[in-house]
């Protein structure tokens, strides 16, 4: 066969006996941590002192929001600012809770396809692959993902468990998408893009809120939010749902067998009493169990605790610290082979957390922000013979600190320099700066560039992957394995050019080192033996044709050009890395209709997708596509919809080695009845 | 599990326990800062909304460059920030202007009129001078809607609600579009 590192699927493949689930007995003895945390936290919260009035909202920030935001705004607390970021020099693109509810997303990954400046693909039933800018490989590793402030790509590999990832979806505020590096103020792993899920505070969601519903693919679903006050001005809300997913299907037709389902639940607490000191406690617990096609099932469980204060001085500057402890459990059955016999794959692991961050002006016209950060993982696998991660337990320990300073040079024209350094474990320390200029043309235009320095830290595949588990395996990581680098130049504009037509146009040249690479023999060694090199863009248009009817286009456009470095080999010649549409083209519209309907439908075309396989080139081809939602509001407390998803093939292929074993997409519809009181 | 992963623990739990001790001394330097009143920042923003989701007459413009103008009666609660949030903005062909009146006998062609706490005392006088103008009329004052306008603010649990007369909006031919009252409670004063 041929070894491909992407998707770890030579873990997926055949038959494996089910066995039962572990007990996680590392659980218990996180969870009195986590509550010795809440009782630190508890005791911060104790010397809130000064009562005082808050930071200033602008108007800009607030005429983002619709009606129904408006009045859900507390008029006491400071207003959520979408500001900075419609207003930051990069690609950045943030969908609304509003645009997400109008979509029918019913999920995470689904809601990712509203923002135009990544690549979203379906690989199969529970699986995802999602990238900006290239570099949608199996394994996609340069995406910096964050959940309330929680990094929740894995360090196994630097990617994403997307179909873990979940909230209520009427809870998410907002979602916001950096196109491009965030190394500066994010750090590791933001080297393509940075991807921020936020959620409602507690305040915003009071009340009781119910949802259920089912259709084909989303067989059944229901979930449920109450959202009260404890004490004066202080909110909480605890929420929990389940859902079952079916299966998906072959080329033939022939279902996959891979059906899954998920259960989770969660609180919130927003202490908004004192102004000048607010707190926020949160909490996840979940469990996911996913079938895989050779009859046995995957397991998914983990939980989180995470705490945040956020201190505003004045309108202008602020200090916040958040500390957060993460637990995730993989199990996963790994079929016998040639290379060895079954064994089961589980990965336990713990992240500990600390950010804190300081924003500041100098006078009027120095804006600095620098912030320290701590994560420690210790991660414990249980290996297998046929593939196996060493040592099997690891802690690893992630320093880092930054700083940048905006410096308002006339009145329209802005200059940001900064720079993060980091210390991780593997490669020392490292160093990702940026700057980048800014000119306000107009009122309503700005015009942006930036040269940024990003790094994607090596991960434990990248260095402790050994398969088979033997003396002579056949694939090894390397400890010389360093990180990949990326030097990215940006130009971008933002304004109205018509009226009522909000354009966004970002495009890019990106210069990537040390990309991983496979140096072949008798065992295929990872190293760093790739260069490349990127361009392209992303452009959106928003027209609001009339009240109640706005249009979307969206178009992106990649160039990837891999190689591998002279005096070096790679099994794939540098092509494995990349498997991505060079065009994808996007079109949506939402409109009021009479009688309390709405309307949208979106479309997506996506160009054909080259995947390779060791030296097998195969193609995913392109697909056009269209997602429909229908709402009616029977009154204030009571909404039904009906979303129909893919609704132009019975099925198609969106990721993976085209094979009469890679897994298509449905037709799916489902219907949802909301309550709200 | 093993014993070098429980001395992890602990110190790690060291060492936010010293995070917080820290955190919680800066809070105590915590400086206290002048207020600024949010909530007429919300209601100046649902002003601007108003403009886009309320429709005037045709004949209430002169021309499709005639400004569109959102005035104030009394003390302007909102300062700038007003000012700000409208500035650069059209409805339609009209640029959104903000006047400010002292009296009523200040009083302007404007489309939409904001009457401050201020006037509490002579809003008989204010409606009777209004009556057949083709103007929204918005407050917060207890009772706004039963003295005769037509959209009031109301606070409760620390958020802007909106109750709306929308026969007082229909006699001086304005039409509010139903996204506005979707969300607002519906009041009808009994007497007509």
């Amino acid at each position: 066969m041929t070894f491909r590192i992407s998707g770890l699927d030579i873990m997926d493949n055949t038959l494996t006996k089910p066995s039962p689930l572990p007990v996680n007995k590392s659980f218990i003895r996180s969870a009195l941590l986590a509550l010795f945390f809440i009782a630190q936290l508890m005791l911060v919260t104790g010397f809130s002192l000064a009562q005082t009035q808050d930071t200033t909202p602008s108007p800009r920030g607030l005429k983002k929001l619709s009606l129904e935001e408006l009045m859900n705004l507390d008029v006491t607390s400071v207003a959520k600012q979408p500001e900075p970021y419609a207003e930051a020099p990069a690609a950045i693109q943030v969908v609304s809770s509003d645009e997400i509810h109008r979509s029918g997303a019913s999920s995470i990954p689904e809601a990712l396809r509203l923002a135009n400046n990544l690549d979203v693909a379906q690989a199969s039933s529970g699986t995802w692959d999602i990238s900006a800018r290239g570099f949608n490989a199996g394994l996609s590793n340069k995406l910096l993902v964050l959940m309330d402030g929680r990094t929740i790509y894995t360090p196994l590999y630097a990617g994403m468990i997307w179909n873990v990832q979940d909230y209520l979806m009427a809870d998410i505020d907002r979602i916001e998408v950096v196109s491009g590096p965030g190394g500066t103020l994010w750090g590791a792993n933001a080297v393509n893009g940075v991807i921020n899920i936020t959620s409602k505070s507690a305040q915003d969601t009071q009340g009781l809120y119910f949802e259920g519903g089912g259709g084909s693919w989303l067989e059944d679903f229901t979930g449920a939010r109450y959202g009260g006050v404890l004490d004066s001005n202080i909110y909480y809300r605890v929420y929990g749902k389940y859902f079952d997913r079916g299966s998906e299907v072959y080329a033939n037709g022939n279902s996959a067998n891979d059906a899954w389902r998920m259960g989770q639940g969660g609180f919130r607490i927003d202490d908004e009493a004192d102004t000048k000191n607010k707190i926020t406690l949160q909490g996840d617990l979940y469990g996911s169990s996913l079938n895989i096609p050779a009859g046995s099932s995957q397991t998914y469980n983990g939980g989180n605790i995470v705490g945040r204060w956020s201190h505003p001085i004045s309108p202008d500057s602020d200090m916040s610290l958040e500390l957060y402890y993460d637990w995730t459990y993989w199990f996963d059955p790994v079929a016998a082979s040639a290379f060895g016999p079954a064994g089961n794959l589980i990965d336990n692991l713990d992240t500990y957390n600390a950010d804190f961050q300081h924003h500041f002006h100098i006078d009027g016209s120095n804006s600095i922000i620098w912030g320290l950060g701590y994560r420690f993982t210790h991660d414990v696998l249980q290996n297998t013979p046929v593939i196996a991660f060493l040592p099997a337990t690891l802690d690893h320990s992630l320093y880092s600190g930054f700083a940048q300073d905006e410096i308002s040079l006339a009145s329209d024209w802005f200059f940001t320099i900064g720079s993060k350094l980091e210390h991780d474990d593997y490669t020392g320390y490292e160093v990702e700066p940026s700057v980048r200029l800014k000119w306000d043309a107009a009122p309503k235009e700005m015009f942006w560039a930036a040269v940024s320095r990003a790094v994607r830290e090596p991960s434990r595949i990248d260095r402790d992957v050994v398969a088979p588990n033997n003396a002579t395996p056949i694939l090894a990581g390397s400890s010389a394995f360093v990180s990949e680098t990326l030097i990215a130049y940006e130009l971008g504009y933002r304004g109205e050019i018509v009226p009522k037509i909000s354009t966004s146009i970002s495009t890019f040249f990106n210069n990537y080192d040390s990309l991983r690479s496979l140096t072949p023999g008798s065992t295929v060694v990872i190293a760093n033996n790739l260069a490349g090199q990127t361009w392209g863009g992303e452009l959106t248009a928003d027209y609001q044709m009339q009240d109640g009817w706005l249009i979307h286009v969206g178009y992106d456009l990649l160039n990837e050009n891999i190689w591998v470095k002279p005096g070096a080999s790679d099994i794939s010649n540098g092509l494995e890395d990349t498997s991505d549409p060079a065009n994808q083209v996007f079109l949506r519209s939402s409109v009021d209709l009479p009688g309390n309907f709405d309307l949208s439908p979106a479309f997506r075309w996506v160009d054909t997708r080259s995947v390779v396989s060791g030296t097998t080139v195969g193609m995913v081809p392109s697909y056009l596509e269209l997602d429909i939602r229908v709402g009616w509001h029977l009154d204030k407390n009571v909404e039904i919809s009906v979303v129909g998803q893919n609704l132009l093939q019975d099925h198609h292929l969106e990721y993976g080695f085209p094979s009469a074993t890679a897994e298509q997409i449905s037709r799916s519809v489902y219907g949802k009845a909301v309550l709200q009181l | 599990m093993s014993i070098s992963s429980c001395k992890n623990r602990k110190f790690y739990t060291a060492f936010i326990f010293l995070i917080s001790l820290w955190a919680s001394g800066s809070h105590l330097r915590a400086q206290t800062e002048t207020a600024i009143p949010k909530e007429y920042q919300i209601k100046a923003v649902f002003l601007f909304n108003f403009a886009q989701f309320v429709s005037w007459p045709k004949k209430s413009f002169a021309s499709p460059e005639e400004p569109f103008c959102i005035g104030i009666l009394g003390d302007d609660p909102f300062g700038a920030f007003l000012d700000e949030t409208v500035q650069g903005e059209k409805v339609e062909s009209h640029p959104l202007v903000i006047e400010r009146y002292r009296t009523i006998e200040d009083i302007k062609k404007c489309q939409i009129l904001f009457i401050s706490k201020s006037e509490k005392n002579q809003t008989d006088k204010i409606f009777a001078y209004l009556k057949d103008r083709n103007v929204l009329t918005v407050g917060d004052t207890d009772g706004f809607l039963e003295d005769g306008g037509i959209i009031t603010f109301s606070t409760k649990e620390n958020k802007i609600h909106l109750k709306i007369n929308p026969k007082a909006a229909k006699r001086v031919n304005l039409s509010i579009s139903s996204k506005v009252l979707r969300l607002a409670e519906i009041v009808e004063p009994g007497k007509e």
